[in-house]
């Protein structure tokens, strides 16, 4: 593995250290990937009398330090299964950290992936409650916001239609849409930016930037390099659960192209 | 853990801090209340789509007991001759087998819960316990709906109710206590054990024969009485059949009993439960 190469971060000057508003320090994630699977008890408890029980031990995140400001916006790039993901869904609390510690200051609308909450027999209203309330607020919530949802999403016809006639498009408005309705402290993106049509899209990004216009943060892990270039301030480049750089867009995004 | 902490312009931002977790530790019940409606909506969702997703929607709620309750009466009751403690077979039967299914299906709903929701699990966080409890209060309307049965049946065979009639919401409750607690153990366990699914239905066949719903708990020998009395599902379909009729009242030793157990059965599994918890994600 190649050390890795650290850039200076350009305002680590000037702000103060309370102004992170998500700190990873020394954070490190171990999956257990058994050797063989085990699925069932009775297996389990043979192989383990037998002390046959041999777990992998694969680092999906390796010792990892990081600062995102209030305000930025901020990408992780890196090939598949770097530790990207892991990397959101510990911020998001979806997982827990094997080993160091995670700061995060205010609330966090997680969007690893959209529309996941939704129940296709459900009709778009009702998994609109549904997922709200998944994410925390209450139906009283929901009812002052749903007509912005609904148009936000575009689907204003289909709305009492049951979700399993929708598009793979509208089922992504929408998850996009309620995910985003309350404006979070932290917005944390995986790979979401891709769906829907351009016109869809640049919603998308209007609203994330009028988010980061009032002081929100945003997190995002993207495949596409010229969407991180676009929109990110600062950008972490992720290789085999290490951070191999992290700094202004264009360089990191040489750096990893470069690989 | 999260810490109110006041911000410049005098908003408290929660500050969350995630870190590993070991050991044991309870439910979090300041969270629980913050996601108070997730749990709402989560029944409301299982009660939603079962019936929007059957033909004969919410008369299923009442062909099942009845159903169950002529075979009983045909098989147990004429042929097999087990007494019924002087009730009528089939309101006996009945009264059984009300709390019954609601206990059976909502263990067996619970217990396959958060592998049925692993698209959620891995995707947003929120308090995981709400998954396994959901389909168990979702229960309580096919409960009311086969009530409504059990009122008419009495009516026809002419059976005033007892005063002691007021304690059955009782009884419901302890029945509800213990589906909660074998189902959060279950759903946990089937997590990380995939074959916990295949035992649910043969667990509770089981439990079933161990339960005085086909047979009046006073055929039980006595010498067996004290264990047998350490199954909540006894206290409740004895309760049951003494609120309605006001024959076969629950000896207090057996009702503490099955409510101890239940109790046991709960703070367990919630234990259990919140250990479990952070693999959830990983495993599921």
């Amino acid at each position: 593995m190649s050390l890795p190469i650290v850039f200076k971060e350009p305002q680590e000057k000037t702000t103060n250290m309370n102004n992170a508003v998500i700190e990873l320090e020394s954070v490190s994630v171990r999956y257990r990937v058994p050797e063989e699977r085990i699925g069932t008890f009775k297996e389990y408890m043979i192989r383990r009398i037998q002390g046959k029980v041999k777990d992998r031990d694969f680092w999906a995140l390796h010792d990892v330090d990081l600062k995102v400001h209030k305000g930025e916006v901020f990408g992780v790039i890196g090939r598949n299964g770097a530790g990207k993901s892991t990397m959101l869904k510990i911020v998001s609390r979806v997982l827990r950290p094997t080993k160091g510690r995670v700061r995060v200051m205010g609330c966090v609308a997680p969007l690893l992936e959209l529309g996941a909450a939704f129940h296709h027999e459900l009709t778009g209203r009702e998994n609109i409650f549904l997922n709200a309330a998944l994410l925390g607020h209450t139906q009283k919530q929901v009812e002052e916001r749903f007509q912005k949802i609904v148009d936000f999403a575009d689907i204003s016809g289909f709305i009492d239609a049951p979700m399993r006639t929708y598009s793979t498009g509208m089922v992504a408005r929408l998850g996009f849409s309620v995910a985003t309705a309350w404006e979070p402290d932290i917005l944390v993106l995986d790979e979401v930016l891709a769906v829907g049509d351009e016109a869809f899209q640049a919603k998308c990004h209007d609203r994330i930037n009028n988010f980061r216009k009032n002081g929100a943060t945003v997190l995002l892990v993207s495949h596409n390099t010229q969407v991180v270039k676009n929109i990110c301030q600062r950008v972490a480049w992720i290789d085999q659960g290490v951070i191999q750089a992290v700094g202004v867009p264009e360089e990191i995004v040489q750096l990893y192209r470069g690989v | 853990m999260i810490i109110p902490n006041a911000s410049a312009d005098g908003d408290i931002i929660p500050v969350t801090i995630i870190r590993p977790s070991r050991g044991w530790k309870g439910i979090d019940f300041k969270e629980l209340w913050r996601y108070r409606e997730l749990l709402y909506f989560l029944i409301w969702r299982d009660i939603k789509v079962r019936y929007k997703q059957s033909l004969l929607g919410a008369a299923w709620a009442i062909i099942q007991p009845l159903l169950t309750m002529i075979i009983f009466t045909i098989f147990f009751g004429q042929w097999a001759g087990i007494p019924t403690d002087e009730v009528p077979q089939p309101v006996f039967y009945f009264a059984g087998i009300l709390p019954w299914q609601f206990f059976q299906s909502g263990v067996s709903k619970s217990g396959i819960s958060l592998v049925a929701s692993r698209n959620l699990i891995t995707k947003i966080y929120f308090p995981r316990i709400a998954v396994p409890i959901a389909p168990i209060i979702a229960g309580l309307l096919d409960f009311g709906l086969a009530f409504l049965i059990l009122i008419v049946m009495m009516f026809f065979y002419g059976i005033v109710p007892t005063s002691t009639l007021w304690t059955l919401p009782l009884f419901l409750f302890l029945a509800l206590l213990t589906a909660v607690g074998v189902g959060i153990w279950l759903a946990g366990l089937n997590v990380a054990y995939r074959d916990v699914g295949y035992v649910i239905p043969f667990l509770l066949q089981v439990w079933f024969f161990l339960s005085p719903i086909v047979y009046s708990s006073t055929i039980v020998p006595e010498s067996l009485r004290p264990y047998y009395g350490l199954n909540p599902m006894v206290g409740v379909v004895q309760g049951f059949r003494w609120a309605i009729f006001g024959v076969g009242k629950p000896n207090l030793t057996d009702l503490c009993a099955s409510i101890g157990v239940a109790i046991f059965l709960l703070v367990s599994g919630v234990f259990y439960f919140k250990r479990m918890e952070r693999t959830f994600a990983d495993v599921v």
